[in-house]
């Protein structure tokens, strides 16, 4: 029994008492088809018969998603964990504490950041595995994969939407955030646990739905979903709206909970100018996914209601350049919402792997801070095709001064590795990759900031060729550099730094191959959403899906190797980076309680001139050891 | 000092590379292929950025290279580096003061200048010669009209739409989702992204909106020539939007009168 969860639930182990029952996904999933035939059948065939009555209308499978989704809530441990103990009545509700754990509803901010990076895991390999369908589609220029090309449009979206809201804005967030954050502020638990447990279910909820867009019919407009296009796409769009709405609400109560956690539940002495850079990579992401999310699910459900009543907001006879500017309002802080963790984790990880101070550390806060601030003021550089030319200079003037709070991660870390003692392990080197691969993104970004050029080379492959070195790049080698540096912290086990580098050079070259040779791609003509294009861009479209697999297959073995580390690595000593943070003073990994005392914050925690620790007590001087 | 002089050897080699390998690809195309003054614009524009950032990336690489294999740790232990500084106010002014001086100059040269071009080249008082032609896009095909010629629909002899323009002209495209000589439904227009990938620019077309692009020929190519020398719609339509793409031929003006000739003949027929 996990005690967070009796102190929040308020009654003691004693009284609970286990009464039979499924297991909670497997109970949520049954509720969530009751649900969802029972208020399917109620619109459908009672409130709002159609013509011909069809059994499933876009009216009733909105409704009925809308039902299932909270069954499917209450079903996983909702009912029992929220909604019970707020009538007052007791919980009938054991946490167990061995594996099933992760898969219910839970209060303990350390399983649900592993339930996070596990969804985000999964939808990841999703929207690759249609990746990989579509780069072996671009290997012919006819169509072979598909049968036509709206099935292929379809998997471009699924790829795109799951990727950005499932594994972009959720990975090092919802998963790493939520694990870490507490740990890092020297906390026992988030701010708002129980809807941080419900936040979660959400994820997987909203990956199924976009992933079963497809039953409901094609949808052609991508990941950004284009009015007026969307609004005359057959039914999939529908579950596209709702998949968003799921994705981006567990976002913005993520980015709730870490806010509210970083500001007030510190520990005492951590005063601002000592907050962790991975919590100060946060806290500005967090911010800008309370600014700009409910945004755009307000935009989306005003294209739901398009595509279910209609409403035709934005089609000729309303406005659909509103559409793609408020789209893109919300867009372009999403990449920095995506990237901006990545920049706090370099500066996080480098200063522990070189065993030197950070440099210019409060250069380093006010890059994060303004990219913050500039990313909201950037956007229409994505509509230069599109705007008048007056709109033209000042855009292009922002997203062009971007690039200096951009840098000074860069010149954070060079000052940082200059002169330290580095030791080259895997995160060491994903971070290094990380750092060279945005630089990419970032030129060429300076590239597509210049209207002129933009003209020529926007919505071609050099533009994706360009967001994936950010995303892809940045992101996600981060990522990557994040599992392999904190899972002695999750498992007390370390990997193998042999395989691990392999596999890092590995999807760095295939990386690099497959999508340096977009650009040139988009260069020599080559348009999006095309599943079939001229004959001449073929043979390089050929090599380009050749790395493209071969970066796929170098992922696949990542999440191989750190799997099978997670259950047989050789067992580590509780700091083995040798870092000052707090996640690094609780045991690994931490025990029922993070910090059995709560440590005191007497230093910031990027000194490496000498050998004194941050924190006043030895925090896990009395805690169990090895206790999971 | 001696990690300076050895950094600086680096970056300095490193960025001469660069810029040799940059001026090798200026002296091609790095458009690949360019049929309109305003390509070239593009194309300088491009290549001047390119320029320019060559130091910079090449001083940012070296550095991760050079921090990474000199600064590495030697052995097993785990130690604390023997330098530890928590900043260095030269190098933090120097290097803002270069990232501000680079962003201005950026902003002014090539985005600045190259738009006051672009602009000037859409003043009314200049185009008083325009080759006009309609653009019409729709799902899923491109419509071009010549209303100074009474073409109503620009087609080969299968009936393909197919776009001739003289070289050495300067064109006005007018970009709508609808023209009077087809039926069009308001309701069901959606935007499309008219390129020509030889002509350096695109542009949008909205739904229920008007819009413009001027292009100056600069040579007598074709689609046969080379397949950039086409119009690909560039905004995803739907699922024709991949074959929503129609060939340009650039002649010369007495081919340009012929076939004006026999586009007015053809559609009389």
């Amino acid at each position: 029994m996990s005690s967070i969860a009796t102190d929040l639930l308020g009654d003691s182990p004693s009284q609970t008492h286990r009464r039979p029952m499924l297991p909670p996904v497997v109970r949520g999933l049954i509720w969530a088809l009751i649900a969802f035939l029972v208020f399917n059948t109620l619109m459908s065939e009672v409130l709002d018969r159609m013509p011909y009555h069809p059994f499933v209308t876009r009216a009733s499978v909105t409704v009925g998603w809308v039902a299932a989704v909270c069954a499917w809530l209450l079903g996983v441990g909702v009912w029992e964990g929220v909604v019970r103990p707020s009538f007052g009545f007791p919980t009938l509700w054991e946490t167990p504490t061995d594996w099933r754990k992760y898969f219910m509803y839970s209060t303990d901010h350390r399983v649900i950041g592993l339930q996070y990076i596990f969804s985000s895991i999964g939808g990841f390999l999703i929207a690759g595995f249609a990746a990989m369908l579509m780069r072996l589609e671009l290997m012919n220029q006819n169509l072979w994969v598909f049968s036509n090309p709206g099935a292929y449009l379809s998997t471009v979206g699924i790829h795109g939407t799951v990727m950005m809201f499932s594994v972009g804005t959720v990975g090092l967030v919802g998963g790493f955030g939520n694990y870490l954050i507490p740990l890092m502020v020297g906390s026992n638990k988030s701010a708002f646990p129980r809807m941080s447990g419900v936040s979660q279910w959400l994820v997987p909820a909203g990956i199924a739905t976009v992933v079963l867009s497809p039953v409901l019919g094609q949808w052609t407009t991508g990941w950004r979903g284009y009015e007026p296009l969307a609004s005359q796409d057959p039914a999939g769009i529908v579950f596209y709206y709702l998949g968003v709405f799921a994705l981006t609400t567990s976002s913005l109560m993520v980015a709730i909970n870490l806010t509210a956690t970083i500001l007030f539940k510190r520990a005492p002495g951590l005063t601002w100018n000592r907050i962790p850079m991975f919590a100060w990579g946060m806290l500005t992401v967090s911010l800008l996914n309370l600014i700009w999310l409910p945004e755009i699910q307000m935009t989306f459900l005003l294209g739901l209601l398009g595509a279910v009543i209609p409403f035709p907001y934005f089609t000729q006879v309303g406005s659909p350049l509103t559409y793609l500017e408020v789209f893109w309002l919300f867009g372009h802080p999403e990449v920095y919402i995506v990237v901006v963790p990545a920049f706090a984790l370099w500066q996080e990880i480098l200063p522990v792997m070189g065993q030197k101070s950070l440099f210019a550390r409060q250069w380093g806060i006010i890059g994060l801070v303004f990219v913050m601030i500039l990313s909201g003021m950037v956007w229409a550089h994505h509509m230069f095709t599109n705007m008048s030319n007056s709109q033209m200079l000042p855009f292009s003037f922002f997203t062009e001064i971007i690039s200096i709070p951009t840098g000074f991660a860069y010149l954070v870390v060079i000052g940082t590795l200059w002169k330290a003692r580095l030791r080259l392990t895997t995160p060491t080197l994903l971070v290094l990759m990380s750092m060279f691969n945005f630089l990419i993104g970032g030129v060429t970004g300076v590239l597509l900031a210049d209207p002129v050029v933009n003209l020529q080379v926007h919505d071609s492959f050099f533009v994706v060729a360009h967001f994936h070195y950010t995303i892809i790049g940045a992101m996600i080698f981060s990522w990557f550099a994040a599992f392999y540096y904190w899972l002695p912290k999750f498992t007390g086990r370390m990997y193998s730094e042999r395989w691990g580098k392999v596999l890092s050079v590995w999807i760095f070259i295939a990386f690099n191959v497959a999508f340096l040779q977009m650009f040139l791609l988009g260069l020599h003509g080559m348009n999006r959403w095309v599943p079939v294009y001229p004959a001449y861009l073929q043979p390089m479209n050929f090599q380009v899906s050749l790395f493209a697999i071969l970066l796929g297959i170098g992922f696949v073995l990542h999440f191989l190797h750190i799997a099978w580390m997670w259950r047989h690595g050789p067992r580590v000593e509780e700091n083995p980076w040798r870092s000052k943070t707090l996640e690094w003073q609780a045991t690994s990994p931490p025990g029922d309680e993070n910090f059995t005392t709560i440590p005191t914050v007497v230093r910031g925690f990027y000194d490496y001139s000498d050998d004194r620790p941050a924190v006043s007590v030895d925090v896990h001087a009395d805690a169990p050891q090895g206790a999971r | 000092m001696g990690d300076i002089v050895g950094f600086a050897v680096a970056w300095i080699v490193t960025s001469a590379l660069g810029e040799l390998a940059v001026s090798a690809v200026r002296r091609g195309s790095i458009y690949y292929y360019t049929a309109s003054n305003q390509a070239l614009d593009g194309e300088s524009a491009f290549g001047f950025i390119l320029v320019m950032l060559v130091p910079v990336v090449a001083f940012i690489v070296v550095m991760l290279v050079y921090n990474m294999i000199r600064f590495r740790a030697r052995g097993k232990e785990i130690l604390r580096s023997q330098a530890q500084f928590y900043t260095n106010k030269v190098f933090v002014t120097v290097w803002i003061a270069i990232s501000v001086v680079v962003n201005l100059l950026f902003y002014l040269h090539p985005t600045a200048s190259a738009l006051e071009q672009m602009f000037n080249g859409e003043e009314a008082r200049y185009n008083r010669q325009d080759l006009i032609v309609n653009v019409t896009a729709r799902q899923w095909q491109w419509l071009f009209n010549y209303p100074q010629y009474n073409i109503t629909q620009a087609a080969d002899a299968n009936g393909n739409s197919v776009m001739f323009l003289p070289a050495d002209r300067t064109i006005k495209f007018v970009l709508r989702s609808y023209d009077p000589f087809h039926t069009y439904d308001a309701s069901a227009g959606v935007i499309h992204g008219f390129w020509v990938p030889a002509f350096g620019l695109k542009q949008d077309i909205i739904p229920g909106e008007t819009r413009y692009l001027y292009i100056h020929t600069n040579k007598i190519t074709s689609y046969d020539v080379n397949p950039m020398v086409r119009v690909q719609c560039t905004e995803v339509c739907g699922p024709g939007h991949p074959f929503m793409e129609a060939p340009v031929h650039v002649v010369s003006a007495a081919d340009f009168q012929k076939w004006i000739a026999s586009q007015q003949k053809q559609q009389q027929s």
